[in-house]
């Protein structure tokens, strides 16, 4: 009886540290945030003949991992549907993801992933990361800025990079004389982030 | 020749604003035909570019020229009688209706495309309306029919000119056509 109580009394106190252990780590790694898909957009600003004009990605899947506290556990994955990208004229879509610029019948999605984060001021990060687009993949800096709400629950994520698009062969041929289509493209996102319960993951 | 009008020919002014926009949109029409042939390309962004530039000197033309006619008060009388006197009024009134509206429509249909419209490369329009693939398309036909207005009435301007010059014989014609003294 004894032999077996103290047995019992261990194994909760084992359980017992095993489970402060996992509460713990749960704490420590950084916070997922859902997307809320209606209200966030991402979008790009090109200029043709010298005149901007805006597009949309109507179709991404970013996982967004983010913690201001735990920026070595924070981390962006987004896919971005380039063959859903939209410019508002049907034409000018379709020449898009042709072979010429996205090539989405080959590759049909570009891949961000960032590697680190740096704290600038309050509320803006530097993240660092690699964007893959037509299978290029390059490093690019995104300046974000994470705003919580008071109660922590929810999150307006921004961000804006440059990026040259004949870093990625985007505008193949004729297209990549950049005085009629700029090499410059500004990327912009705005995602409301919604906070998801503390859980254990692997990240 | 005076740069403003006398009471019997236009002035060197009001004649280079007729002329220039008569030229400029002969000139409009073919970039438009040819723009429309090109494949997907520079080329057909160029053409475009350079149609959408010339629209806009034209809207600017168009408006200098109304402003001219309203302040240089020594017009030349106009021509004819009666019922005649008056399609001639309605006839120029649709002229300079539709040379102002074939540049705004045009330059409305490339916004509601998400398309800019710039001037020669100098500075860039902001956008009449917004993103919306059915108003483009309807623009698109009412720039198409506007042209066809323009054309239709600048025909009938031409014959009544014409009418003028050869059975009235009046000099109507003489004192708008260019490098010609009264």
């Amino acid at each position: 009886m004894r032999r077996s109580g103290t047995r019992r009394a261990s194994c909760s106190a084992a359980l017992g540290v095993g489970l402060a252990l996992l509460l713990c780590t749960a704490a420590q790694g950084a916070v997922r945030w859902q997307v809320d898909s209606a209200t966030s957009q991402l979008t790009f600003v090109a200029t043709q003949a010298g005149g901007e004009f805006v597009g949309r990605f109507p179709v991404f899947t970013p996982d967004i991992v983010f913690d201001p506290a735990d920026l070595a556990h924070s981390k962006f994955s987004v896919d971005i549907a380039t063959s859903a990208a939209i410019t508002g004229e049907a034409e000018r879509d379709k020449l898009l993801r042709g072979a010429d610029f996205f090539a989405t019948g080959q590759w049909p999605n570009a891949h961000f992933e960032t590697r680190s984060f740096r704290a600038v001021a309050g509320g803006t990060y530097e993240a660092t990361g690699i964007l893959t687009l037509r299978n290029v993949s390059r490093e690019l800096r995104l300046p974000v800025s994470f705003k919580p709400a008071r109660d922590g629950r929810t999150a307006v994520l921004t961000g804006t990079a440059t990026l040259l698009r004949l870093d990625f062969g985007v505008g193949q041929g004729e297209w990549a004389d950049t005085r009629w289509v700029g090499n410059e493209v500004v990327i912009r996102f705005a995602l409301t982030l919604v906070r998801l319960p503390h859980q254990y993951f692997h990240s | 020749m005076p740069m403003g009008n006398t009471a019997n020919s236009y002035g060197s002014l009001a004649k280079f604003l007729h002329w220039s926009v008569v030229l400029l949109i002969i000139v409009q029409y073919f970039l438009a035909e040819k723009a429309e042939e090109l494949p997907d390309g520079i080329e057909k962004l160029q053409t475009y570019t350079t149609h959408k530039s010339i629209g806009i000197l034209v809207l600017l033309l168009a408006l200098v020229r109304i402003g001219w006619k309203l302040i240089n008060k020594g017009n030349p009388a106009p021509a004819g009688s009666g019922a005649l006197k008056a399609v001639a009024g309605a006839t120029h009134g649709l002229l300079y209706l539709l040379i102002l509206a074939l540049p705004l429509s045009g330059w409305a249909m490339s916004s509601a495309a998400n398309y800019p419209v710039g001037f020669f490369g100098w500075f860039q329009l902001p956008a009449l309306v917004g993103e919306n693939h059915e108003l483009h398309e309807t623009l698109e036909e009412v720039h198409e029919f506007l042209f066809n207005a323009v054309f239709l009435v600048a025909m009938l301007h031409v014959l009544a000119a014409l009418y003028h010059h050869f059975i009235v014989k009046d000099g109507v014609l003489r004192r708008m056509l260019p490098f010609v003294r009264p």
